[in-house]
Parts: structure tokens; C-alpha cells; sequence
């Protein structure tokens, strides 16, 4: 839940100096502050559509030139393949069947001209790594999307505001809501671990020269949630060394409410380790200086640049400035900014919306409940038009363009190789087989390029990130690729190709012998 | 006895809206275990007969008869398997499928055939041993010099034991001494195998090699020669 990546648009934030600094949706949501966006420094630049337009052109052509390089390291590879069942085929040469010599034939032809088939099997395995990338990506984010029956993540947020800014009390009035009126069935299994609050604190090391080496954004929350609700920190997900280094760290976070728990990547470019105290100057709650000591780290991973202090520190340091100020923190009632709640099952989940929605509870504000995956759909609703695309246009072309780049090759090959196919009808060759040693060849380079592709970028993937690659994109979870690219690659390399190369075959099955000839003679 | 009768063949091509007469009332009788060569200038029409005596394409009028079977009424189907059994084909540049061996080469036409892998086999070595590259089975084309290939497109023509062999400017690419052994192998399928040999050429040399020479011009063949081809089938 610990996001790290920016990429949304935040709505423009106020300067420094506001009394209410308000977070962004994906702040709500979960996505960490990009510091140049905090209160306090400078100016927000505009995050515009021109300019994400531009970061995904750049990230598209890296994805190309590193698949490009990918095909090239590859093409022994593929080669290797094409001898070894070719190896086979040799083994039944004898049989005299006619599909086999001309699938042999076929094979043979590869070899003919190595540059030409060699750039052909990288297009193929580009366009293969490309769209089946999207296909994971798009997969990936239907799936985080998908409604669970069982053990539901449920998130209390504002039903009228944007970012959520609720009262402490909040947490508890749930939970005592929860034991009065749900069901015993559909209660959480356990209070203590199936409640989690989130607050959220930027800060920096500096208070006057503020950079994105010195801030932090914290969560500020329950410790003993850190092992029981957050996602990838559970003893299923590591080594269990790691989990007992960890159980450590939050058993440090429990001793005292000053300590902090900071990523590894989050130490380093602070320059900061573990042990070590720091003052947070607080850029979202104005004039609250946090000190705390820094008393461990995150698993690596996902958490890398993320922080944790403790709740109950920053209602304490609310209840200090009251004291010293003689007045209420202008965000001492609006500190909570979501709740998150573990249910049973859907039914519960449906049951408690009712009840959270009731008039006379949870008035000032109005507040909603909502399941982790409606949150993230919420949130994608901003990308539709961007996925839409992907998955409408952008997926379609790329599997034109890859039929296209076949069909010219192809087209190509044939030309060259009219006299043949005109030898072979010469000599009693139905058209059919002339038709399937070209078609099979083009499908036979789609598909080795796209089984390949997929089996050769999962096996690597799996080898490298067992787990699954943690790169955090706002609340997402960890990013596996879909096991169905394994079939779908080859599919889809074989499908373009077969598309590709299909009016290449049909007329090279239609030469007509006695024009080749006229034309040698 | 005409293994191959020609009569009143016309055939003509179009272009636009031009229409050219490339073969025009031409009668031709070839006889069975009979060598000839077919001459004339560019143009004259000496490939397009000889492609529609191979079943390569179809006449726009007349009739071929090859054996018992009227070729100029079958569908393009229906040539394609019966040039597989009776035609064998030598051309000028051997077209020979550069991927395969000579071996394999040779064995190409009668994949399609109903024989078992001894019988291919055996066929196939005797046909190379013919030609005198028993040594050279799993050579490639590539590999071969100019004279091989031809005696390999040879052995190919022949393996399958076709009704004609069917040879366009079969020395048109040889230096003079692979185009001797290639005429003398043409001899030899017609003195020892008694084969029926039509030969295109425009080599004088190679002509004088066969029995009979027809010489073509615009099309037909002239009445002087119509009248020579009568006098020797009156012989």
C-alpha cells in the first residue's frame, strides 16, 4: 500500500503558509508526495497531458531499443531452435510424406538469406515484447480491479471531499459501529489487526532550503498494522529472515512513539542510517516539528522510499500545539486520512457501507466505505481514456504493423523466389503445398520469435524477481507478469504472421510456370 | 508411332487490348523414342509449343495429344498430376532448389508419386548414377559446377521415368564441354532408355544432335518444313 512512484497529475497544492494544506487524491489513495509538489517549495509544474504524452514516448522507445537488443541476443537462440526441429523432421525425412520435406524445405529456407530472417524475427520479437508487456500491464491493472469475495480490503474515506481529511475519533467510532451493529459473522476476524489507520506527513530534514534529497513523506499509523494489513510486509511475502529482522524493526517502531521507520532508498538519499535522530519539519502540518529516531528499515523492495512514524506521536505533537499555541492545529481534526478495514467477505463489506451511510453517523463529514479495488478503479477512472487507447488502438496497431513488417518481408522472399515455386508446380507440386511451405514459414518465424519472446522474458523475470518485480505504482501491489503471455505470445507472433503472410503465400502459390519460364528464357 | 500430335494449335496472349499470335495453326507429330529439336528465332514461338506440349499452358485453339491423352482439354489440376507422371523437364538454368541436395533434388517429383522410400531411393541413385554424379548425392546446388547441375536437372527429368522429356536451351548456360556431356546424356536417354526428347535451341551444334530439327518462324512452321516432316514420316 506504500506507494512510491509519482506519474498522476496531483491537483495544483497551495504554497506554504496556508492553513490547510490539502493532499491529493493520490495522496488519499496513497501515492507518495512528489516532494517538488510540496507546500513550501516551489511552484508545481503543471503535470500536462503534452507532458505525459512525452514521458510515455520516451518510455516506449526505451521499451523498443531494450527488446531490440533483447531479439538480437536472442537470434542464436532462435537459430538453434530452427536446426533442432529441423533435427527432428530429418528423422522422418525417410518416410517420403511430402509435408515433411516441404516443412524441411521450409527450415531450409530460413537459412537462405540469415540477414532477412534475422531482422524479421527481431520486428517479431519486438512487437511480441511490446504488446504482450501492455497486454500484462492492462492484465495486471483489471486484476488489481477485480472484486475479491473473501477477506475484503475496505477503505473508509470522505464522501464528499477530496482528499480525505477525517478526525482521529474516526477509527474508533468504526470500530465501535462495527461491534455494535454488524453481524458477528461479519465482523473483522480480529480488531487489533484488521484495523489500519493512515495520515499522511510530508516533511523535510531542512526547514528553510527544502530538496528532494532532505524530505520525507511519512504514514503515519498503528505499528502493529505494518505486519498485519499492509500488503507485501506479511510473512508470506519474504525470506523468513527477513521477516524476523522485520518483526524487529516494528517491535523498535512499538518501544517509543518517536521512532520512525525509514526505506533504504529514503536513507541513502537523506544521507541518514539507522539509530540516528532527526528533526521533520512538517510541511503539511504547519509548525509541527517531529523528532524522531530513525530505528530501522523496510524489507527491500516495494517500501524502499517509503517512512512510517507513528500515530499517535502526531496526535501528540496536535495535542502539544494546542498547549504551547493556546489554540487547535488547523489540521488537529482532520489528521486521519484513510481507514482501512479488513472484512470477512463482500456481504460484510455491503453491510457495513449501509451502516457507515446511515444519516446520523459519521456526519462531520460524510464519509463512505469502499473496497481497495473500487478505490483503485476510482483512481484509474482518470486513465480510461489513456487505457483505452493502449488496449483499443495502440494493442491493434502494433499487431498491424507486425503483419505489415511480415507481409513486406514476405512479399520480398517471394519475388526472389518466384522461379522456385514455379520449378515445384513445374514438377506436379499442388499449389497448396507451395502455398504452406511460404505460409509456414512466415508462421514459423512469428511463432519461435513470439515463444521466445515470452518464455525467454518470463524465465528471466522469474529467475530475477521470484517475487515478482516490487516496483511500487501508487497502492499496486507487487507486478507479476501474466503466466498467459506464455501461450499468448506464441499466439500472437504466429497470428500476425500468419496474417502477414497469407496474400504473400496465396500469390506465390499462383505463380504460373509457363510465364516464369518465358520470362528465364 | 506419334506419341506427341500437334494439330492446328493456335494459341495467342493478350496485352491490353492487343491480342498476339504467338503460335498460329501449327501441326506437329513427334514420334515415340524420337529426338528433336525445336529452332527458330526469338520470338518465334519455340518455348510457348514447347510449353504447351509440357502441359504448362493451355492452347487458345487446337488440340495436343501426348500418348492416348488429349493434354489441351485437362484442367490445370489435372496437368499438374500428369506432368508429375509423364514429363520430365531440363532447362537452361537447371533450376534446381538451391536448399536441397542433389539427392533431394533428384527425389523432389517423385515425392508425389506412390512408391515406397527403397523404391525412391533406388530410383533416385540410378538416375545419379546415370548422369555420373553417384559421388555427389549430398552436394548442394552451390556446390556443384555449371555441368553438374545440368546433369543433376537431368537426372531429375528423368527419375520418375516420364512419357517426354521436355529440355529449353539445355546447353544455353554450359561451356562448350559440360554442353557436349549434356547432349550426350540426351542421346543416351533416347538410344538406351528410349525416350522421347523435345529440345529447344538456338545452338547449332546442340540441333545437330538430335534426329530431326523443326524450325519455327512467327509461329508456324514453314510449308518447306511441313513438307520435310511429311517425307519423313512417309520414311
Amino acid at each position: 500500500m506504500f506507494p512510491k512512484a509519482g506519474g498522476h497529475r496531483p491537483p495544483a497544492l497551495p504554497l506554504q503558509g496556508d492553513d490547510v494544506p490539502p493532499l491529493s487524491i493520490s495522496h488519499s489513495l496513497g501515492i507518495r508526495m512528489n516532494p517538488q509538489m510540496m507546500p513550501g517549495m516551489s511552484v508545481a509544474p503543471d503535470f500536462s497531458l503534452f507532458t505525459m504524452a512525452i514521458y510515455m514516448a520516451f518510455g516506449l522507445m526505451a521499451i523498443v531499443l531494450g527488446a531490440t537488443l533483447l531479439g538480437t541476443l536472442t537470434l542464436p537462440l532462435f537459430f538453434a531452435t530452427t536446426f533442432a526441429l529441423e533435427g527432428v523432421l530429418l528423422l522422418f525425412q525417410r518416410s517420403g510424406f511430402l509435408a515433411i520435406r516441404v516443412a524441411l524445405m521450409m527450415f531450409r529456407s530460413l537459412r537462405r538469406n540469415i540477414l532477412r530472417t534475422s531482422l524479421t524475427y527481431v520486428a517479431l520479437f519486438v512487437f511480441t515484447f511490446v504488446l504482450t508487456l501492455i497486454y500484462s500491464i492492462v492484465a495486471f491493472l483489471q486484476s488489481v480491479q477485480e472484486e475479491k469475495q473473501q477477506d475484503v480490503k475496505v477503505i473508509m474515506t470522505e464522501k464528499f471531499q477530496v482528499p480525505s481529511q477525517m478526525p482521529p475519533r474516526y477509527t474508533g467510532d468504526l470500530i465501535a459501529v462495527m461491534k455494535k451493529e454488524l453481524p458477528l459473522e461479519s465482523q473483522p476476524k480480529n480488531f487489533e489487526d484488521d484495523v489500519m489507520t493512515w495520515g499522511f506527513v510530508g516533511g523535510s530534514l531542512d526547514p528553510v532550503n527544502k530538496t528532494l534529497e532532505n524530505s520525507l513523506f511519512m504514514f503515519a499509523m498503528e505499528p502493529h498494522s505494518l505486519l498485519t494489513m499492509m500488503d507485501d510486509l506479511g510473512q508470506k511475502d519474504m525470506p523468513g529472515a527477513d521477516y524476523e529482522k522485520f518483526q524487529t524493526a516494528v517491535q523498535q517502531l512499538q518501544q517509543d512513539k518517536r521512532n520512525i521507520l525509514v526505506g533504504k532508498d529514503k536513507l541513502a538519499t537523506m544521507g541518514k542510517s539507522v539509530g540516528e535522530e532527526v528533526k521533520i519539519y512538517s510541511m503539511n502540518y504547519k509548525d509541527i516539528v517531529l523528532e524522531c529516531k530513525i530505528v530501522g528499515t523496510f524489507p527491500d523492495g516495494r517500501y524502499n522510499g517509503s517512512a512510517v512514524m507513528r500515530l499517535d506521536y502526531l496526535i501528540a505533537k496536535l495535542d502539544d500545539y494546542k498547549v504551547q499555541k493556546g489554540s487547535v492545529h488547523p489540521l488537529a481534526e482532520r489528521c486521519t486520512n484513510l481507514v482501512w478495514v479488513r472484512l470477512p467477505n463482500k456481504q460484510a463489506y455491503e453491510q457495513l457501507a449501509a451502516i457507515v451511510n446511515e444519516p446520523g453517523k459519521f456526519n462531520s463529514p460524510a464519509v463512505k466505505m469502499e473496497t481497495a479495488s473500487a478505490g483503485i478503479g476510482s483512481f484509474l477512472d482518470a486513465y480510461k481514456d489513456i487505457l483505452f487507447a493502449v488496449k483499443y488502438i495502440l494493442m491493434p496497431s502494433l499487431a498491424v504493423i507486425m503483419a505489415l513488417v511480415v507481409s513486406i518481408t514476405m512479399t520480398i522472399a517471394i519475388r526472389e523466389r518466384r522461379t522456385e515455386m514455379a520449378v515445384l508446380k513445374v514438377l506436379g507440386f499442388p499449389p497448396r503445398s507451395v502455398f504452406w511451405m511460404i505460409f509456414g514459414e512466415g508462421v514459423l518465424i512469428g511463432f519461435l520469435s513470439g515463444l521466445i519472446c515470452t518464455w525467454f522474458v518470463f524465465g528471466v523475470v522469474q529467475v530475477l524477481f521470484p517475487g515478482g518485480i516490487k516496483f511500487p505504482i501508487a497502492f499496486f501491489g507487487t507486478f507479476k507478469l501474466d503466466w498467459r503471455i506464455l501461450w499468448l505470445g506464441p499466439l500472437l507472433g504466429a497470428v500476425a504472421a500468419a496474417l502477414g503472410t497469407f496474400m504473400p503465400a496465396w500469390n506465390g502459390c499462383k505463380v504460373k510456370a509457363s510465364e516464369v519460364f518465358s520470362q528465364v528464357a | 508411332m506419334a506419341i506427341v500430335e500437334v494439330r492446328n494449335l493456335y494459341k495467342s496472349f493478350s496485352r491490353g487490348a492487343e491480342k498476339i499470335d504467338v503460335l498460329m495453326d501449327l501441326n506437329l507429330d513427334v514420334h515415340e523414342g524420337e529426338f528433336i529439336s525445336l529452332m527458330g528465332p526469338s520470338g518465334s514461338g519455340k518455348t510457348t509449343l514447347l510449353n504447351l506440349i509440357a502441359g504448362l499452358d493451355s492452347p487458345t485453339e487446337g488440340s495436343i495429344v501426348i500418348g492416348d491423352q488429349e493434354i489441351s482439354a485437362m484442367s490445370e489440376s489435372e496437368l499438374a498430376r500428369w506432368r508429375t507422371r509423364n514429363v520430365g523437364f531440363v532447362f537452361q538454368f537447371y533450376n534446381l532448389l538451391p536448399v536441397l541436395t542433389a539427392y533431394e533434388n533428384v527425389e523432389l517429383p517423385m515425392l508425389l508419386l506412390p512408391m515406397t522410400g527403397a523404391e525412391r531411393k533406388k530410383q533416385v541413385l540410378n538416375a545419379l548414377e546415370l548422369v555420373g554424379l553417384g559421388d555427389r548425392l549430398t552436394h548442394r546446388p552451390g556446390q556443384l559446377s555449371g555441368g553438374q547441375c545440368q546433369r543433376v536437372g537431368i537426372a531429375r527429368a528423368i527419375v520418375t521415368d516420364p512419357t517426354i522429356v521436355v529440355a529449353d536451351e539445355p546447353t544455353g548456360a554450359l561451356d562448350s564441354k559440360s554442353a557436349d556431356t549434356a547432349m550426350s546424356l540426351l542421346e543416351l536417354l533416347r538410344s538406351e532408355l528410349g525416350k522421347t526428347i523435345i529440345m529447344v535451341t538456338h545452338d547449332p551444334k546442340a540441333a545437330e544432335r538430335a534426329q530431326r530439327t523443326v524450325h519455327l518462324d512467327k509461329g508456324r512452321i514453314p510449308a518447306n518444313e511441313m513438307a520435310r516432316q511429311k517425307a519423313t514420316r512417309v520414311l
